[in-house]
Formats: structure tokens, sequence, C-alpha cells
């Protein structure tokens, strides 16, 4: 596999830049449904993700001895290779359908989910805790209104690492043909054309980015306090 | 003998579509060739080791010695952050137009770099957190001493800071063999091949052979890497960190 | 109180949220439908330049659905077909083009959809194995007429069009002919299909036909990347197919198949019978007149409209039907 020399033909092709501007005003259509179904294949793996997180961790919070099995296994698909997991369900479910790609996506964000929901239910200070309880709330009404506000930052943060992680992954998801922006790169790399090669990855990159900066401002909004404890101790 | 494995010609028969794993795994001919298990293997251990090997000569001495001068803490949370907006395909992918019209081939600068960008941020992120934590007791002791910084950081920061630094390169080692199976649909091999190659030609057995090397390898990597922790680390200071407490992943 | 405020808020987040997941999660349906990545055809095309009484027939029909295998040529003439027969007044579905022969088969089987074209010699290597490769088409068509049947599916017409199997290697390599080849040590660059192939690997190292042994075979997509690997080194011959347009372009040359390992590879439509009976005579009449006019020089120029000037293949297509009349 030494490199040859270059062949005329290659540095020759004008036509084959790194990007060609021309051919992104004219493809827009296309680029933004491949967006769209990134956005869509994130969300609906967030979703599932979510879903069964807080289940996960409900039970490891109410049930402590269930805390080490339960990290035991989210941490195993977590380092489960991404490659391995979608062509495991790729027989079962299709090679083209939505949930082959869905399912190992949530997958991975269990880990990064149920450590942070459980972190952030045991920051609760005890003394608030037994605050709380002093005023004669319901165990129900006291994880409702002062456990689930104090641990929305810990919750936020997890979202947003697995949100971030799971549109990179979404990438990879190409090579069963779900794939959003990853399908614009396979394309690309098929026809040896540059342009949707790199519009396909740089923009999976900013979308990432963009995510996670959205999901910090939400998380500032929903918790205002942090900023104000930020400021209090700088 | 590992040469004389991999030279041999490529298997003279294809994969037929109806055989077994356990045939398709104990039958010596997809161990051996260049396009075997072992070629395979070889390819994909080369490829790993030296990215962890170079992620962990950049980022260790520069993480600590940021983390002893006490500076770089902004810019260190904000890796934390984008940390994990590694989209190691989308940059493999990114860079592979420009290695091609370099003369570059496909292979290894691309998947190379993504997987390089990959290893360096836990490895990083680990060595500064640990050294940063650090109790400020023992390296005022050493101060005291007479230590040269230099030697504050090579003989106390660092061996204190020994096991988060460990946990933090069988992180990055455990995600690159775990992420290195891209490589076969961006125009390389390694062990990913034999998922790629089931999927084209719709071969089950292939592609279930893929998962489990694959796997496997992943699982191995993370064993190897606890044991060369007991033999590298002081038995003092895996007691001590026991009772810190590791919070990484 | 701020954990009031928290709760309100993160309520009045998550009912938005749900509401845009179920809209992003509904739209762009599950599998491989109109959400796909060359444009639907059906904003394009006028519908019918045919009588009224016909094309009312027509559009009550089922819906015509074609799918191209991944790579350009393909999806340019899945789009030439269809953008063709929407024209004609059917109801057409141009679905995103995935996979190759095994796929096409299998989803023409299931259902997916009940159109497509394939070339010949690579149809016959699928459905009748163990018939004998011919460069004859009109044998090759008696060999997989029936068989096609078998499995509910009509041949129809062949196209004068050919797009054959071809081993190339570079301008400056000693061989002539394929068969040249086994006294040289060639690394070999071919899709991943080609190791389980009669008409690729298999007859090639077939000690009764070729016999060669290689170097090495490397795995790539098919496509311009085999062009790109042959040009940078990486491999030196790969299998590829004698319309692409970078074998002139880079100076690449086509050995001669001596031996006569690839068959005749004319394209030709296959479609659904159950689809031809409900339309009758006539859909088989449309299509037929179509691919009597493709030629190969038509494919060639296409390749190269997609390869080498990097055109979508959609837009290709309806340019090549407008100057031919059809559109």
């Amino acid at each position: 596999m030494t490199p040859g020399p270059l062949p005329s033909t290659l540095v020759a092709q004008a036509n084959n830049p790194i990007i060609e501007w021309e051919w992104v005003v004219d493809e827009w259509d296309q680029i933004w449904q491949a967006i769209v179904e990134h956005l869509a294949l994130t969300m609906m793996a967030m979703a599932l993700g979510l879903i069964v997180s807080a289940f996960l961790a409900a039970m490891a919070l109410r049930y402590r001895w269930t805390m080490t099995p339960i990290t035991a296994t989210t941490s195993l698909i977590y380092t489960l290779p991404s490659v391995a997991l979608f062509a495991l369900l790729a027989p079962v479910f299709g090679n083209l359908s939505r949930w082959t790609a869905v399912l190992p996506l949530a997958g991975y964000t269990l880990l990064i989910l149920v450590t942070n929901i459980v972190a952030g239910f045991q920051a609760v200070p005890p003394s608030v805790r037994d605050a709380a309880d002093g005023l004669g709330m319901s165990r129900a009404r006291r994880v409702w209104t002062v456990d689930l506000p104090l641990a929305v930052p810990f919750i936020v943060t997890g979202v947003r690492i697995a949100t971030v992680s799971t549109v990179g992954l979404v990438t990879v998801a190409a090579i069963i043909g779900q794939g959003g922006l990853g399908r614009l790169i396979f394309s690309g790399l098929r026809r040896a054309f540059w342009t949707p090669m790199t519009v396909g990855a740089s923009l999976s990159i900013v979308l990432a980015l963009v995510i996670d900066a959205v999901i910090l401002v939400i998380g500032l909004w929903l918790a205002p306090w942090q900023r104000r404890r930020k400021a209090a101790l700088s | 003998m590992i040469a004389a494995l991999t030279s041999l010609r490529p298997s003279q028969t294809a994969v037929p579509r109806d055989i077994g794993f356990f045939e398709w795994f104990f039958d010596a001919d997809t161990w051996t060739g260049t396009t075997g298990i072992v070629a395979s293997l070889q390819d994909t251990v080369i490829l790993c080791a030296a990215v962890t090997l170079v992620a962990v000569a950049v980022s260790v001495p520069v993480a600590a010695i940021l983390a002893h001068l006490r500076r770089a803490e902004v810019s260190s949370t904000w890796l934390v952050s984008i940390s994990r907006a590694v989209p190691t395909f989308a940059i493999a992918a990114l860079l592979l137009p420009w290695s091609l019209e370099r003369g570059w081939g496909f292979e290894p600068w691309p998947i190379f770099i993504a997987l390089l960008l990959l290893a360096l941020v836990p490895i990083y992120l680990n060595t500064y957190t640990a050294i940063r934590q650090l109790p400020e007791g023992p390296v005022d002791a050493a101060r005291a001493l007479g230590y040269s910084e230099r030697s504050i950081l090579t003989k106390v920061e660092v061996a204190l800071a020994s096991s988060l630094i460990f946990s933090g390169i069988r992180v990055a080692a455990i995600q690159v063999v775990a992420t290195e199976p891209i490589r076969a649909f961006l125009g390389g091999d390694g062990l990913g091949r034999y998922v790629r190659d089931g999927f084209g030609q719709n071969n089950n057995t292939l592609v279930i052979g893929g998962i489990v090397l694959i796997g496997g390898l992943a699982a191995l990597t993370g064993l190897i890497f606890v044991a060369l922790e007991r033999l590298v680390l002081p038995d003092g200071v895996r007691r001590l960190t026991r009772q810190q407490g590791d919070t990484s992943p | 109180m701020t954990t009031s405020t928290t709760r309100s808020r993160v309520v009045r987040l998550l009912a938005p949220l749900a509401v845009l997941g179920l809209v992003t999660a509904s739209c762009g349906s599950d599998d491989d439908s109109a959400s796909n990545s060359n444009e639907p055809a059906t904003s394009e095309a006028p519908s019918g330049n045919t009588d009224p009484a016909t094309t009312s027939e027509m559009t009550d029909g089922p819906t015509i659905q074609i799918r191209g295998q991944d790579f350009s040529e393909a999806i340019t003439i899945a789009e030439v077909y269809g953008q063709y027969l929407e024209a004609k007044g059917y109801p057409v579905e141009i679905l995103t083009p995935a996979g190759f022969r095994t796929e096409a088969f299998d989803g023409l089987q299931s259902g997916d959809f009940n159109l497509i074209v394939d070339y010949v010699g690579g149809t016959q290597v699928e459905i009748a194995p163990d018939a004998a490769s011919t460069a004859d088409v009109d044998e090759i068509v008696a060999n997989i007429t029936d068989p096609l049947q078998a499995l509910g599916l009509t041949l129809l017409d062949y196209s004068p069009a050919v797009d054959g199997d071809a081993f190339v290697v570079r301008g400056d390599s000693e061989a002539s002919t394929i068969s040249d080849v086994a006294e040289l040590d060639y690394v070999l660059g071919g899709a991943s299909q080609c190791p389980e192939r009669p008409q690729c690997l298999v007859g090639l190292e077939d000690p009764d036909i070729y016999g060669i042994t290689f170097a090495d075979f490397i795995t790539l997509e098919f496509g311009p990347l085999l062009g790109e690997a042959l040009a940078n080194n990486e491999v030196d011959a790969v299998i590829w197919n004698t319309t692409a347009p970078q074998i002139t372009e880079q100076g690449f040359k086509v050995l001669d198949d001596d031996q006569g390992l690839f068959p005749a590879q004319n394209i030709a439509p296959i479609i659904l019978t159950e689809l031809l009976e409900a339309y009758g005579d006539q859909l088989a009449a449309d299509i037929n007149e179509l691919s009597a006019m493709i030629t190969t020089d038509d494919l060639l120029a296409w390749n190269t409209e997609t390869d080498i000037e990097f055109r979508e293949s959609d837009e290709v297509a309806t340019e090549w039907l407008k100057s031919k009349g059809l559109l």
C-alpha cells in the first residue's frame, strides 16, 4: 500500500473540491432531509433511553442492591462496539428498519443517564429531605416538589452528554442504511464525490455542538439557581 | 510465525452462506491468509496500540504539567463538554478526501487521526482531574523536603494519581478498540471487515463472526488493562484510590 | 420559589418536546420510501400525454414501485424508467436506492417494490446459477425466463444497452488479456460481493477458467472508488464495469476476456407478474418501448454526468427523457 505518485487526474479534478457550494445550494432539500432524519433518530433514541433510564434509576434508588447489577449491565452495553451492535440487530428487524438503529442508540445512553439521574437524586442534601419530611410532605410529594427540581441539573448534564454522543453514533448507523447525515457521507464516498462527504461529516459535528449549547441553555433556564450559585462562589 | 500465517494467499473459496458460525470459526482457512482473522487482528491491534501510545505520550505530560501549574482550568472544563462530541466516524470521513488528494490512500491517516482525537480526551481529562484534585498535603510536604518542581510532578503527583490516570488510559483503549471497526467501511480492513463483507454478501455467519471478534477484543482489552494495572501500579496507590473512589464510567 | 419555577418549566418543556418528537418520528416513515436521496420524481413529470380515458384507467391501478441498486448507473436507470412511466400517467414511486442484486430480488419477493431493472448475466447467476455462462444474450434470456416466472416475476424485453463486467488495469500494465495476469503478482480490488461471484473472483481463480492467484484481494465500494484505488496504486487491477467513464478518463485499460468468463449483460426490466396483469398489455408495451430506446452510449453518457460531472441522477434522467421527447 505504498503511496504512488499522485496521478495527474486526481489533482486536475477541479470539479471535485473538498466542498462545492453550488451543490450545497442545489441539493439543500436532500441535505435538510438528512438533518431531519438525523434529529428524528436522535430524539427517538433519547426518548427511549430516558424512559428506560428513569425506570432503572428509580429501581436503583428504591432498592439499593440493584445499583451494582444495573451499573454493570449498562457499562457492558456501553462498551459494545457500535458496529457490532448495529450488525447484531440488523437481521432481527431487517436491514432498513429504524428500530435496528434506535435500540442500540438508546442502549448507549443508558449508562450516562442512569448514573446521572441516580447521582442527581442522591445529591439532595439530607437536611433538605428532613426539612421536607418535617413539613409533613408525603414521600411522593417530596420527590416531586423537592428532589426532582434539585436533581434537574444532574439530569440535564446527563441528557446533554448522552444526546451529543448519540448524534455522533447516528452517523455510524448509516452502515445499516439508517443514518441521516451518515447517508450523505456514504453516498459521497461511493461516488468519490467529496462534497456530500464534507457536508455530511461537518454538519454532524456542527449539529452536535449546537445541540450541546441548546441543552446547556435549557438546563440553565430550568434551574436558574445554578447561575446564581456560580456567581456567588466566584 | 505471524508473518507466515498472514502472508498466505487469500482463501481460494468464498464463504458459503449456509455455513454455521462454529464451522467457519474453526476452519483453518478463516484464520490464515491475507484476509484471515490473524491478519485482520494484527491490523486492528497495531492501529489501536499505536493510537493509544501516541495519545498517552501526548496527553499525560501536557495534562500533568498544566494541572501541576494550576493552569488551563477553563479550557479543561470546556473540553469536558465537547469531549463527547467527537464523532469519530464523521472526522475520519472528513479526512478521507484530504488523504486521497494527497496520494496517501485510504489509510492510515484519516482513521488514525480520528481515533487519536477520541483517545486523547479521556486520558487528558483523567490525568488533569486526578492531579488537580490531589490533596495539598503530600505536595506541600514534598516541597518542604526540598524536592524540585519536576520531581514533585513525576515522583509525587503522577504516582498518587496513577490509578486514575491508568483508568483513563483503560477507558480510552477500550473506546478505541470499540470504535476501530468503522475503518472497514471507509476503505480499510481490520476486524470490521467481516461485518462489512457479511453485509455485502448477505452472509450472516460473517456478520456474527465479526461481532464476536470485535466484542471479544474489546472485552479482552479491558481485562488486559486490569491485569496491567495490577502489575504496574504500586500497591499503596491502589489502596488509596479505592478509598477515594473512582467516578469515571 | 425556585423549585416551583423549575417544576413548571420542566412541564412546559416536556409538552412541546413530546409533540416535536411525535412529529419527527412519524414524518419520514420507517423503511425506504418517498424520503429518498435522489428526490422523488413525483413533483416533476407532467401527467400523461395520452387520451384522458387511458390516463384515468392507469392512475387507478396499483402504484408502480421501482427501486434501483446502490450505484450511480442503476440509480439513473431507475429514475429514467420511473419518470418515464409517470409521464405516461401511471402512479409511480421511485424508492430510495439501496442494496444490490440480492436485496433487489428479496425486495421483489417480499413486496417492498414491484419493478427493477437488472443486468441479465447477473440475473442468471442469481436465479439460475447452474446454467452455463454465455455471451449470447438470447441464451441467457432463455435460461432465466422460466425460473423468474416460478418466482412470480416476468422478464420484459431486454435493451440493446449493455454494461458488462470489465477487468481493468492501469494503462502502463504489461497485460493485454486476462490470462496474462496469471504471470503477474497482482493485487485485485473489487466489491464485497466479488469473492462469492462466479463471474468475479471465483471464476478468475478457477483453474478451469483462468486459474489466477492474486497477491491479495482488497474490498472496495463498487464505483468510482475502484478507480481511485487503482490510480493510487493501492491495487493493480479491479473488477469494474464497461460503462465506467473513469476508464478512459484516467487512461486505464480493459483487458480482453479471452476465456469468455463474463456473460452478456444487457439491461432488462423485471416486474412482478401481478403488476403486469393489473395493467394489461399497455404497461408491457410502454416499458418495452423505453427499453428499446436506451443504448450503451446512453449509459456511458449518464455515468459521465453523474460520476465525472457529479450531477444528480434524477436531473440526468429528466434531461435525457426530454431530449428524447418522452417527457
